[in-house]
């Protein structure tokens, strides 16, 4: 049953959440770049040791970005926003080691806790969505596109990117092995041959969490590094766990919204350390105290974006939507060993399922002892300079795009073209997570859309097919109607 | 009202069905932005100026421009010994040493030591592990 733990499992497990946890403590790099640079090193690792690097280094990478957001006032990664509130006064009045490990403690709580909703939740998602039809298969992804648009920052802007994304993913040929009829759509002429496949997945994602983060820090001229003196980790008031007396509410509701907010496609670490955070302060004795240094505060951010871990592997492993960007590179790590999520995926493969649970488990106990033994090591890290790391990191995602179809150039160009084309979204105020679900979820809505048609040929059966289907329309319709409100809210309070 | 929900799909024109549907949603939103967003969108000049006067110009368009290069001579380099990763190899180094050199604010003797170690050992490792454990091609 575990036949796949070995000491190369176990090494990769602490090697990759090491390096996650070193890209997420430097300011401009995050879970999701790590993921994507070392990616290729999973060619020949196989499926479980692969998934164990990469799982390392999403807990990492998360678990990273509090150590600059704590002692420099600057979130290594997007889900450490709000650990900067608390966390940064802290180690302005001396206590800089006490924040770090209470961040650390909270974080190893929020990743246990959505490591077992994972576990008890996945399988039961699974086993239901097995009796889909393509009908609710594509009634689901139709979800997750309106659930993730919705939660954009700007709504409208949100869906056209998701559908912007399902347009280019459509490119190319109508697959035949999945039903279609082989031929091109929406190529120019004469590109039939590197476009026969579209643009290839990884390709397209390294260049928008890879190069596309480099040439935003290029455009503001690699902002230099910080100082040994800058991150000096203070210890005025020792750490002690009697912080976290009165906080198991606090740490399991966090992880819980952290969860949450994992589980809903797209949506990012951010958006689970703000909520956390907010209700943190909601239900508090002492809100007033938020933001000042409060211990609490940085306990539900941690936790927070900790439990997203778990969280947004929920729909990737039992319906095969990521829930956010880092688990939708992880399909990436299944395409190349050739096996696709999705409902099926649990029971074909309960090593596979195993592994990664065992893998999460360890990545976070891993991240916890060297986090907590060694932080003042791991401060050091936020020093180390931007000109050594970038170019490698280049070099890495060259390597990455090159290998992925076993060496075709054009997946190299494609890397370039993507890059480029994030730096320009994001000029645009296009939301990059919708589009990515958007790009990876569009061939299969394609296949169920006009494979139900098809079978059906009545435009009805999208609402009669099941009570499932009718369940699905309203949650649809709840969520449009939801971000509607949440959206007028927020422009009578501007 | 039947008729109207009726669909009929010919297998051979299947391909265009959903891109179709899809390019018509798209339009309808990009109508709905220009509607909503129609004075930022006729500032869009202005804005691309005060973002090319604002940006780093030397980093962001010389980073670009010798990545452009990067993957332009990494094929030709490697045709030169093929199947050995050598266009890889030879191009990498001299490009980790450009990029970092462009990215550093200052450039004392130590640290473009450290980088020009860097920029040999890196992709010599790299190149290694995939060619040799791994058994992957480059270019």
């Amino acid at each position: 049953m575990f036949e796949f733990i070995s000491p190369l499992f176990l090494s990769l497990i602490v090697g990759g959440t090491m390096v996650g946890i070193i890209f997420g403590s430097i300011p401009g790099m995050t879970a999701t770049m790590a993921v994507a640079v070392c990616l290729p090193l999973t060619y020949s690792l196989g499926l479980e040791n692969g998934l164990a690097l990469l799982l390392g280094l999403y807990v990492g990478g998360i678990s990273g970005g509090l150590v600059p957001a704590i002692l420099l006032g600057i979130p290594g990664t997007p889900s450490s926003i709000t650990t900067t509130l608390d966390g940064h006064p802290m180690a302005q009045r001396g206590e800089g080691e006490r924040a770090l490990k209470i961040g650390i403690v909270a974080s190893l709580a929020g990743g246990l806790i959505s490591l077992l909703v994972l576990y008890l939740f996945a399988p039961a998602l699974a086993d239901f969505a097995i009796k889909f039809s393509y009908v609710e298969k594509f009634l689901i992804i139709f979800f997750a596109l309106t659930v993730m648009a919705a939660l954009s920052s700007d709504m409208l802007m949100g869906i056209f990117s998701g559908f912007l994304g399902i347009f280019i993913a459509l490119i190319g040929s109508y697959d035949i092995s999945d039903g279609g009829n082989g031929k091109y759509r929406l190529i120019p002429p004469g590109t039939e041959y590197w476009l026969d496949g579209g643009f290839s997945l990884l390709p397209v994602l390294i260049g928008l969490f890879g190069l596309a983060a480099i040439l935003d820090q290029a455009e503001l001229g690699v902002p230099k590094g910080h100082s040994a003196n800058d991150v000096k980790v203070t210890k005025a008031n020792k750490f002690s766990l009697s912080v976290f007396r009165g906080q198991k509410t606090n740490v399991v509701r966090s992880s819980l919204i952290g969860t949450f907010v994992g589980i809903l496609p797209g949506v990012g670490g951010s958006a689970a350390s703000i909520l956390s955070y907010t209700n943190a302060k909601t239900f508090s004795k002492n809100p007033e105290n938020f933001g000042k240094g409060e211990p609490a505060g940085i306990i539900a951010s941690e936790s927070g974006n900790n439990g997203l871990t778990g969280g947004a592997l929920v729909p990737l492993l039992s319906l095969g939507i990521p829930g956010d960007s880092t688990t939708a590179l992880l399909i990436g790590a299944f395409t190349l060993q050739g096996i696709q999520v999705g409902p099926l995926f649990i029971g074909n493969s309960p090593e596979t399922w195993n592994a990664m649970i065992i893998a999460m488990l360890i990545a976070n106990i891993a991240m916890f002892i060297m986090m907590y033994f060694a932080i003042r090591y791991f401060a050091k890290i936020v020093t180390v300079p931007k000109h050594l790391l970038f170019p490698i990191i280049l070099m890495m995602c060259v390597i990455g795009a090159y290998t992925i179809n076993y060496g075709i150039m054009f997946d190299v160009w494609t890397l370039l073209i993507f890059g480029i084309f994030g730096w320009v979204a994001t000029k645009l105020r296009l939301e990059i997570a919708p589009f990515i679900i958007g790009f990876i979820l569009g061939p299969s809505a394609e296949v169920y859309f006009v494979k139900s048609l098809e079978s059906f040929g009545d435009l009805t059966i999208f609402v009669t097919k099941s009570w499932i289907a009718v369940v699905l329309w309203l949650l649809i319709i709840g969520s449009i109607a939801g971000s509607v409100m949440i959206s007028r809210k927020s422009k009578t309070r501007a | 009202m039947n008729d109207l929900t009726k669909v009929s799909i010919d297998f051979e024109q299947s391909h265009l069905v959903f891109p179709r549907l899809i390019a018509v949603v798209l339009a309808i939103l990009l109508i709905a932005i220009i509607i909503r967003d129609h004075k930022r969108i006729l500032n869009a000049l202005p804005y691309w100026k005060g973002v090319f006067q604002n940006m780093d110009k030397m980093r962001f368009l010389g980073a670009l421009g010798v990545t452009l290069l990067y993957f332009s001579l990494m094929v030709p380099v490697g045709n030169i010994w093929p199947n050995t990763g050598s266009g890889f190899l030879i191009c990498s180094i001299p490009f980790v040493l450009i990029i970092g050199l462009l990215f550093m604010h200052e450039r004392p003797m130590r640290s473009v030591i450290s980088l020009s170690i860097v920029s040999v050992v890196g992709p010599v490792s790299v190149w290694w592990l995939f060619t040799y454990p791994f058994f992957l091609t480059l270019p």
